[in-house]
């Protein structure tokens, strides 16, 4: 069974459809790639699975749930957390507070005390420069320390998948390969399922995994990253020659 | 994202402030003022034929809110900055108008602390309305001068400050205004063609407004400040000119509701003619100039149904009449239930038109 | 000299929990709550029993003051929820000016209420009249009152910082007032902390009900308006959706005031709220974005 499934999923924007007719869905413990260019759609895709922005029309299933236009706190509760673009850290807060406030909503379990204390050693582990700088503002801390500490955030929240728009945005080349590191460490570890979006597909063909190729609002290309990753046919699919 | 699709709409305003491309869009538009002014027409004849006395004031009230709320929409509207201080404006305008028209020998025991030829002058209403307006406008730009650097809700406590400032310097300068106390003798003018040239003036004043190429270009920043500052627009520039026009019409409607009640306090001009003619813009619409002067023919029509209500309306045999203080409370919820199924106001950022016939 | 200082003290201390009250609700929903006067006249009122005779009849009031002060507190908390769930929790999406003339409409409703109820001439009432004796410290004579308006009021402030450091809840309303939607996709339910902003900010009307009903006497149903105006302001130049900032406005608003009526000519002195808007309006001109810049709050242009 999928762990997530979108079937016919568009998205508007008053005037403006930012994604049409999308359907896709992904197995436990998967890695995929949604690429391509600025505006073709991925952003909004996450944001819509998230519940952020509104589904003009589609259903999205969540580990055998519908979730279509859901309350963002109801889906993060299915185990979904997302990574937006931009990182979106709490700034005026502290690190280790940025890091506690996803567990907030397992508060009512039993033991969820222990259970986030042991979370936090363990993205701690995972992140040890996050942990001396716990009591930190998260606001001042550079591109990639963000980057590590939005995804131990979400990791915070004992997902079963974990969406990651533009992990690389901002960072200096060697920065994005550490956070792929963790990313793919993590993954072993856990048994995650991991949706990333990216512009470019030269990390997915890196990788490795299944890649998702998307342009105007639609998916053009669905197969393994490594080949896919073959020059032309991407290319063509990228910039949309065609030749007929 | 979606500055690639409003490039378009921007790029259309900016081609239409050309020369030859102004004058089609004045004509593609000039019907909305036509329209809102003979629905006012309407209203005002229909007064007029019943010769009824309350009716009368009534009426005259609602002109003069159309004017108030049509200055607020040439600020409100085209820049998106939500303004509390226009109605300071009106105050001025009410005072100078007082300044000018009443009798010299009430004025002098009255009003000591005003200069001597002020004193001495008396003129004809209207002149003074139009001089009241000047005086708002120039105000307006002292004031705006300073303000309109301020952008959002900075800008909107600012415009406030300025109210009470005028205010508390109004309520205690007691040689010139007469303090809290009111200032009687304003020749009342009980005819209703005055209040209704000002508010088929007022209307034009804010369509001639929205085409001329500020109000465009300050509509323009309204709605892609970004784009529109890269395209060359001084938003602080634009939305001065919106202002001072704002302050005088504002200033012209303090004259003549001064001129319809014949007393002045500062507390008229206070908190809440801010926010009775706030909520007519808001409801009807505060993007549309057709949604400012719907709002307030609804709304004073609304006020004036739950009045008749609160008096008793016979119902057979019996009198139905609601308790006290019911007509605002049911105001205040038909005003939310209003704004929570249209948000963005009745008219939203439309205006009244004729249906198009023929296109292109 | 100290007669000054408590007087700015105590009159900062009403103008900072009225700015409070109105950050807390900003933060979370981005909405200028100008029905917050009318719930701090709501709390005065609901010590009266309904009627519109000139002379008050004590209802609550009576009770002795550790049952009163709770009942007031939860008078401001349970209507300002009520207004949430009824009104407010519909205009989530609306725009700030059409959320703002909402409020207002609703303040309006609650006034006119409260008119049918109490007609609108002031009441007299006397609430905890032991307060109202002077006391002596370092050789200054000061209303007790005064001194358990600051004391209460620093109270009220050092609880709720540590309400909204320690507690779980008061880190999910801080991340929630920075980054609503960041806060929802980690499972911060939206309703409960908007729900629970509106309960603050209630109960601080409630406070400043108490606070106020006992230094002046009197309940009107105008009593909030005043306060609000300067509260409203003080929220802004304090940067909007900073509670430490509306605080320290607050109490900067209320020495601006208290200094002036000393310092201005005497013929200038009946035109202090005018010196002291004009204040105002420079902050803003030299710091739009307020004294303490909210993050998360950054307007475009």
């Amino acid at each position: 069974m999928s762990l997530l499934a979108l079937s016919d999923i568009t998205i508007r924007y008053s005037r403006l459809t930012a994604v049409r007719d999308v359907s896709f869905s992904m197995a436990e413990g998967e890695i995929l790639f949604i690429t391509g260019p600025n505006g073709a759609g991925k952003s909004s895709l996450l944001r819509a699975i998230a519940g952020v922005t509104p589904v003009a029309g589609g259903r999205i299933d969540l580990a055998g749930q519908e979730i279509t236009s859901q309350a963002p706190e109801n889906i993060a509760r299915l185990g979904f957390s997302m990574v937006p673009e931009g990182r979106e850290v709490f700034g005026s807060l502290t690190i280790e507070e940025n890091l506690l406030i996803g567990t907030g909503m397992h508060a009512n379990n039993r033991g969820w005390r222990t259970r986030a204390a042991s979370e936090l050693e363990a993205v701690y582990a995972t992140f040890p420069m996050l942990k001396e700088r716990r009591n930190g503002q998260a606001g001042l801390l550079s591109g990639g320390q963000q980057q590590m500490l939005v995804i131990g955030r979400a990791l915070m929240t004992n997902p079963k998948l974990i969406a990651i728009d533009e992990p690389s945005l901002g960072l200096a080349p060697n920065i994005t390969d550490q956070v792929y590191e963790r990313l793919i460490v993590l993954r072993a570890q856990r048994g995650l399922t991991l949706l990333i979006v990216e512009q470019s597909s030269a990390r997915a063909m890196m990788v490795g995994g299944r890649m998702i190729l998307m342009r105007g609002g639609q998916i053009v290309l669905d197969g393994d990253a490594r080949t896919l990753g073959n020059g032309e046919a991407i290319q063509a699919a990228y910039f949309g020659y065609e030749d007929h | 994202m979606s500055a690639v699709v409003s490039e378009t709409p921007l790029a259309g305003v900016v081609k239409a402030a050309k020369k030859p491309a102004r004058f089609s869009l004045a004509r593609r538009t000039i019907i909305t003022p036509i329209l809102l002014s003979l629905l006012l027409i309407a209203i005002t004849l229909i007064t007029v034929m019943t010769g009824s006395r309350p009716f009368n004031q009534t009426v005259i009230d609602v002109l003069v809110r159309v004017i108030f709320v049509v200055g607020l929409y040439i600020f409100i509207g085209n820049s998106g900055v939500l303004s509390f201080g226009h109605v300071g404006f009106a105050c001025l305008g009410a005072y100078a108008t007082a300044w000018l028209t009443i009798n010299p020998i009430m004025k002098s025991s009255a009003l000591p602390g005003l200069p001597e030829w002020l004193l001495q002058t008396r003129l004809p209403y209207w002149e003074a309305a139009v001089l009241a307006a000047l005086f708002a406008g120039v105000a307006a730009l002292i004031f705006g001068r300073v303000l309109m650097r301020l952008s959002g809700i900075a800008a909107s406590i600012a415009t406030f400050a300025v109210l009470a400032m005028i205010n508390t310097i109004y309520s205690n300068w007691d040689s010139v205004t007469g303090g809290t106390s009111s200032v009687v003798g304003i020749p009342i003018i009980r005819t209703i063609w005055p209040y209704l040239i000002g508010a088929v003036v007022a209307i034009f004043i804010a369509w001639a407004h929205a085409i001329s190429r500020s109000g465009l270009a300050l509509r323009a920043a309204r709605d892609e400040p970004i784009a529109a500052s890269a395209s060359g627009v001084d938003i602080p520039k634009e939305r001065l000119v919106a202002f001072v026009v704002s302050g005088a019409v504002m200033g012209l409607g303090g004259a003549l509701m001064a001129h319809s009640i014949g007393v002045v306090t500062p507390d008229t001009f206070y908190l809440s003619l801010t926010f009775t003619t706030l909520s007519m813009l808001v409801v009807g619409g505060m993007g549309s100039l057709s949604g400012g002067v719907i709002g307030v023919v609804l709304l004073s029509a609304l006020i004036q149904a739950l009045r008749w209500l609160e008096a008793g309306v016979p119902i057979g045999e019996s009198t139905f009449a609601m308790p006290k203080g019911l007509q605002e409370i049911a105001l205040g919820i038909i005003m939310i239930v209003i704004l929570a199924l249209r948000p963005s106001g009745l008219m939203g950022n439309r205006e009244v038109t004729l249906p198009r016939r023929n296109r292109g | 000299m100290l007669q000054i200082l408590f007087d700015a003290l105590s009159l900062g201390s009403l103008y900072a929990l009225g700015a409070l009250g109105i950050a807390l609700i900003f933060g979370v929903m981005r909405l200028v709550n100008f029905a917050h006067g009318d719930v701090i006249a709501f709390c005065v009122f609901a010590l009266l029993w309904p009627s519109t005779d000139a002379m008050a009849i004590v209802f609550a009031g009576q009770l002795p003051w550790y049952l009163l002060v709770p009942f007031v507190l939860l008078c401001g908390a349970g209507l300002s929820v009520l207004c949430e769930i009824v009104v407010f929790r519909r205009f989530r999406k609306a725009n700030p000016a059409t959320m703002m003339i909402t409020s207002f409409a609703l303040g309006f409703v609650i006034r006119y209420f409260l008119l049918m109820l109490y007609s609108s001439r002031p009441k007299s009432i006397s609430l905890l009249p032991t307060l109202s004796q002077p006391v002596e410290i370092f050789g200054a004579r000061l209303p007790l009152l005064q001194l358990i308006t600051i004391i209460a009021t620093m109270a009220i402030l050092i609880g709720l910082t540590l309400f909204l450091r320690q507690t779980r809840f008061g880190l999910e309303m801080r991340a929630a007032a920075e980054n609503f939607s960041m806060a929802r996709m980690l499972g911060v339910r939206a309703n409960r902390v908007i729900m629970g902003a509106f309960a603050l900010s209630g109960a601080l009307a409630g406070a400043i009900a108490l606070i106020f009903g006992s230094q002046t006497g009197t309940a009107d149903i105008q009593m909030g308006a005043s306060i609000m105006l300067m509260a409203f302001i003080a929220t802004v130049i304090g940067g909007l959706g900073s509670l430490g900032g509306a605080v320290l406005a607050g109490f900067l608003l209320g020495a601006a005031s208290v200094v002036m009526q000393v310092m201005l000519p005497v013929d200038a002195r009946p035109f202090r709220d005018a010196f002291v808007y004009g204040a105002v309006i420079l902050v803003l001109l030299f710091r739009p974005q307020g004294l303490i810049a909210a993050r998360g709050t950054k307007e475009r242009v």
